[in-house]
C-alpha cells in the first residue's frame, strides 16, 4: 500500500514535472513564434519605413498615442495598412495573427471590416442623435476642417513598435485605427494586452452573407449574467444614475477609481462562471498562453471583483444592449458604454480593457 | 475655416457619425480625498454640436484666441458653477491648473479642457461627507463623477451616491487618525459580517484592534508603571508587595475594562453619537494624566477612578464609527460582545507580558528611572498626539510609536531579562516575594 502510494507520488510528481516544462516550452514558443512574425514583418520594410514604425521603448508620447476616434481626429504614428505592399500587409496580418488568439483576430477583423461599412455608407449627415434635449446640431455651414483625406476604411489601421522584438528584453507591439488600441506588451514568456480598446461601429452589420456583431459576446454574455441575478443582487448592481461614456478611456492611465456595484463574492457558482465568461472576451483577445495566465489571475480575484450596470436592463433581440457596464478588480477595469451617437446606442459600442496595476506590462518591465 | 475648406468636401466627410457625442458637453470629474484636502480633476468636452456655443462663452472677445485672461476666467467661470461641501460646511475650491486645447479641436468636438484645482479641508470627524453639486451647462451637460480608491490607508470610501444625472454628487468616507484607525478598520470590516462569520472572527478582530490601538495600549502601560508601588503622601515610595500590587493593577485594568464597555455598549445600542475629534483629543489628554500620575501621584486611590473615567472616553471612539454599521440590533449586540472580549484578550495578555517585570523591577533602585523615562516616553507622545489631533500640527509621533509598537515582542522580553537582573542584583529579602519570583520561574 505504501509502496504504491509511493509509487503513485512519484509518478504525479513525473507528470507534473512534465507537465510544467511543457507549459514553458509552449510560452517560450509562444514568445518566439512572435518575435520571429515581427522580425518578418520588419524584415519586409525598406529602412525609410522602419524608421517610421519603430519607437524607445520608453517613447511615453508614443505609447499614449491611441484613441477611439478617427485616425484624422487623432493621427497616429507608425505605418498604416494603405501604405503597404501585398507582401507587407500579410506579414503584418501574421504578426498579428500569432500574437493573438484566433477569436481575438477574428474580432480585431470584424472591428476594421466595420469601418470599411462606414467608409462605404456613411455619406449622409450625420444623424444628431439629439434625444436629451440639448441644442440643435451643428449648421453645417461651420463643419470641422479634416481635410481630404480618408476618414475610415479596413486599410487605415497603423502598426508600431516600441522597442526592438526581442525573446528576452520587453516590447510592445500596437495596432490600432478607429475602434480599435490593441498595446501588447511581450517581457519574455508574459504577454500583456493592457490597455486595449475595442469598439464597434455598425456594432451589427452583413457581411459575405452573415451577421456579424464584433462585440456581440461582450453585450449578450453581460445581459445574460445580469438576468441570472435575483432581485437583491440586481438591486446593488444596477447604478442608480446614468453613466454617459467610458470613464477610465483613452488618456485616463494610471487611475484606480473606487469599485462600485455587485461583488462577485455575493454571486453563486453558475454566475461568477458567467462573470469570467465575460471578462473572457477580452482577456482571451491575446494569444492562448497568455489568455490562461491572465484568466487564472483574474479568477483568483473573483471574490474582489464588481460588476455594476447602468442603463436598460433589456435588448432587442440579435442586437447590442444599450445599457453601461463595468468590471473591475484589484487587476482588471473593463467597461462597456455604448454612445448616442449615430442615433442608436446598440449600434455604437466603445470598450476599456485594463490592469491598473499592469498596463504597457509595468510589472514586468518596471526596471 | 469654410474658405479653405471647401464646403462640398466638408459634407462629404460627415466626420462627427462616426466620432463621438455630438450634442453634448461631456464633464467628467475624477475625485482624490487626501487627509487635508480634496483635489478634482475635471476634463470637459464640448461635443460639436454644442462647441461654437461653448467657444462663444469662452472666447468673449471673439477674436478667435484664447487668451490667457480668458482661459482664467472660464476656469473660474467653472468653478462658481460648483457647489462644494464637507460635512455640510461649504469648501472654497482653489483653481491649480487650466489647460485648453485649441481652438481648432474644439470646434470640431474634439477639444478636452482640463482644470485641476483643490480644496483644503478643515479638521473634522472620522466620518466625513463630501459633496460636489456641478450646475455648470446642465442643460447640455453629460456628467461623469468618480473618485479615486484613496492613497492613503487611512482614509476608506464608504458609499458614493449621486443624482440620475450625476449632478449631485456624495462621497461618504471614513478618515482615521492613528488612533482611531485599528476601531474604525475593525468596525468597518463589521460590514460585511452578517452573522455567519462567527463569534470567533469577531473575537479576533477585537484582539487586532487592542494589539494595533497603541495610543490605547500606551495608557494603560503609562496607568500600570506606578501600579506595583506605595503611595507615600505626594509621592510614589517602594514596592508596595505583591498581594497589594496585585490587587492594585486589577483594580486599574477592571476600571478601565469596565469605563470603555459601557460606552461601548451604549454605542452598540445606538443610544449614543459623539463627534469623534474631541475624543480623540481627550485619548490623547488621558495618556498626559497617566503619565504626569506615573511621576507624581495626582489621584488618590492609585489611578482605579481615574482609569475608569478615561475608559469611558476610550470606548466613546467606537461610537462615531458605529453610526455607520448597518447591522441588526441582535448582530450588533453580538458583534460588540465578541469585540470587546477580544479587546479584554488582548489587554490581559499586555498585562501579563509586563506586570511580572515591573513588579520585579519595582524592587530595585532602577525602577524609578525607569518608571519616569517610560512615563516622559508616554508623556511626549500624548504631547504629539495632542498638537496633532487639536492644532492639526504634523508631528512624527505616530511614526515612533509604531517603530516600538512592531517591537513590542523584543522590548517586553528585554524589560523581563532585565528584570530578572535586577531581582537577582538587589538582593531579595522579602519572603513573599522570593515566593512569587519562584513561582514565576516555575511557572515559565
Amino acid at each position: 500500500m505504501i509502496s504504491f502510494s509511493r509509487k503513485t507520488a512519484r509518478t504525479g510528481t513525473v507528470l507534473a514535472l512534465l507537465y510544467a516544462s511543457l507549459m514553458t516550452l509552449q510560452a517560450q514558443s509562444a514568445t518566439s513564434r512572435i518575435v520571429s512574425a515581427a522580425n518578418t514583418f520588419l524584415s519586409t520594410l525598406n529602412d525609410k519605413q522602419r524608421q517610421s514604425v519603430l519607437f524607445a521603448f520608453d517613447d511615453a508620447k508614443q505609447r499614449a498615442n491611441w484613441s477611439n476616434f478617427p485616425i484624422v481626429m487623432v493621427p497616429r504614428s507608425g505605418i498604416n495598412l494603405k501604405e503597404m505592399s501585398a507582401t507587407q500587409r500579410a506579414a503584418a496580418m501574421a504578426l498579428l495573427s500569432s500574437v493573438l488568439s484566433p477569436r481575438g483576430f477574428e474580432k480585431v477583423q470584424q472591428i476594421m471590416e466595420g469601418d470599411e461599412i462606414n467608409k462605404n455608407t456613411d455619406t449622409g449627415p450625420p444623424q444628431s442623435g439629439n434625444n436629451g434635449g440639448g441644442p440643435p446640431p451643428r449648421r453645417s455651414s461651420s463643419p470641422p476642417p479634416f481635410g481630404n483625406g480618408p476618414i475610415f476604411g479596413k486599410d487605415l489601421y497603423f502598426i508600431s513598435f516600441l522597442g526592438k522584438p526581442s525573446e528576452k528584453d520587453p516590447w510592445m507591439l500596437q495596432f490600432g485605427g478607429h475602434h480599435l488600441a490593441l498595446n501588447i506588451t511581450i517581457a519574455g514568456e508574459h504577454g500583456v494586452l493592457t490597455p486595449t480598446l475595442t469598439g464597434a461601429q455598425p456594432a451589427l452589420y452583413t457581411f459575405e452573407g452573415k451577421t456579424v456583431r464584433p462585440l456581440g459576446g461582450e453585450s449578450d454574455q453581460a445581459l445574460a449574467l445580469l438576468n441570472a441575478l435575483d432581485a437583491s443582487q440586481k438591486k446593488q448592481a444596477i447604478l442608480g444614475f446614468q453613466l454617459a461614456d467610458l470613464v477610465l478611456g483613452p488618456g485616463q492611465d494610471g487611475k484606480t477609481i473606487q469599485p462600485e456595484g455587485l461583488k462577485a463574492s455575493a454571486m453563486n457558482a453558475m454566475q461568477r462562471a458567467m462573470l469570467l465568461g465575460v471578462i473572457s472576451e477580452w482577456a482571451n483577445i491575446i494569444d492562448e498562453s497568455a489568455a490562461a495566465t491572465r484568466m487564472a489571475e483574474l479568477k483568483a480575484d473573483l471574490n474582489e471583483t464588481w460588476f455594476a450596470w447602468s442603463g436598460p436592463v433589456t435588448a432587442e433581440p440579435g442586437k447590442n444592449i444599450t445599457a453601461y457596464y463595468r468590471i473591475q478588480g484589484p487587476h482588471l477595469v473593463i467597461e462597456y458604454a455604448p454612445q448616442r451617437l449615430g442615433g442608436d446606442p446598440s449600434m455604437h459600442v466603445h470598450t476599456m480593457y485594463r490592469d491598473p496595476t499592469n498596463d504597457y506590462g509595468r510589472r514586468f518591465t518596471a526596471k | 475655416m469654410s474658405k479653405i475648406f471647401p464646403i462640398v468636401v466638408v459634407l462629404s466627410l460627415v466626420v462627427p457619425a462616426s466620432a463621438h457625442r455630438v450634442d453634448e458637453y461631456l464633464q467628467a470629474t475624477i475625485v482624490s480625498v487626501e487627509r487635508d484636502r480634496v483635489q478634482f480633476s475635471m476634463r470637459l468636452v464640448p461635443g460639436i454640436a454644442v462647441s461654437s456655443g461653448i467657444i462663444a462663452t469662452i472666447d468673449t472677445n471673439r477674436d478667435g484666441i484664447i487668451s490667457e485672461t480668458e482661459r482664467q476666467t472660464y476656469a473660474q467661470r467653472i468653478l462658481a458653477d460648483l457647489t462644494l461641501s464637507i460635512d455640510g460646511n461649504p469648501l472654497q475650491p482653489q483653481l491649480i491648473s487650466a489647460v485648453f486645447p485649441t481652438m481648432e479641436e474644439m470646434k470640431q468636438g474634439l477639444g478636452e479642457i482640463r482644470i485641476e484645482f483643490i480644496a483644503s479641508l478643515p479638521a473634522g470627524g472620522t466620518n466625513r461627507r463630501l459633496t460636489l453639486v456641478n450646475h455648470h451647462q446642465s442643460q447640455i451637460a453629460a456628467y461623469l463623477v468618480n473618485c479615486l480608491v484613496p492613497s492613503d490607508p487611512e482614509i476608506r470610501v464608504l458609499a458614493q451616491h449621486r443624482d440620475e444625472k450625476q449632478s449631485f454628487y456624495e462621497l461618504d468616507y471614513v478618515q482615521s487618525s492613528a488612533s482611531v484607525a485599528p476601531y474604525i478598520r475593525c468596525l468597518s470590516s463589521l460590514r460585511g459580517w452578517t452573522g455567519a462569520v462567527g463569534f470567533a472572527s469577531i473575537f479576533r478582530r477585537g484582539m487586532h484592534h487592542i494589539a494595533d490601538g497603541t495610543d490605547h495600549l500606551l495608557f494603560l502601560l503609562a496607568l500600570l508603571l506606578p501600579a506595583p508601588l506605595l503611595l507615600s503622601g505626594s509621592r510614589w515610595a517602594g514596592f508596595a508587595g505583591v498581594r497589594q500590587s496585585l490587587l492594585q493593577i486589577f483594580r486599574v485594568v477592571t476600571a478601565f475594562t469596565i469605563g470603555h464597555s459601557i460606552t461601548l455598549a451604549l454605542a452598540a445600542l445606538g443610544a449614543m453619537h459623539v463627534p469623534s475629534r474631541p475624543i480623540e483629543v481627550l485619548i490623547a489628554v488621558s495618556i498626559l494624566v497617566s503619565a504626569v500620575h506615573a511621576i507624581r501621584p495626582i489621584f488618590p486611590g492609585g489611578g482605579a477612578g481615574i482609569a475608569m473615567f478615561f475608559g469611558l472616553i476610550h470606548g466613546l471612539a467606537f461610537a462615531t464609527s458605529l453610526g455607520h454599521l448597518e447591522l441588526g440590533w441582535w448582530q450588533r449586540v453580538l458583534s460588540i460582545l465578541g469585540f470587546n472580549l477580544g479587546i479584554e484578550a488582548m489587554q490581559l495578555i499586555v498585562v501579563a507580558a509586563t506586570i511580572p517585570s515591573l513588579m520585579l523591577m519595582s524592587r530595585s533602585r532602577l525602577y524609578s528611572p525607569l518608571r519616569i523615562v517610560g512615563a516622559l516616553f508616554a508623556g511626549c507622545a500624548a504631547t504629539g498626539w495632542i498638537l496633532n489631533r487639536l492644532l492639526n500640527m504634523h508631528t512624527s509621533v505616530d511614526l515612533i510609536v509604531d517603530a516600538l509598537a512592531h517591537r513590542a515582542v523584543w522590548i517586553a522580553g528585554g524589560l523581563f531579562l532585565s528584570s530578572l537582573v535586577c531581582g537577582l542584583r538587589y538582593r531579595i529579602t522579602d519572603q513573599s516575594f522570593r515566593r512569587y519570583l519562584l513561582t514565576l520561574m516555575g511557572g515559565l
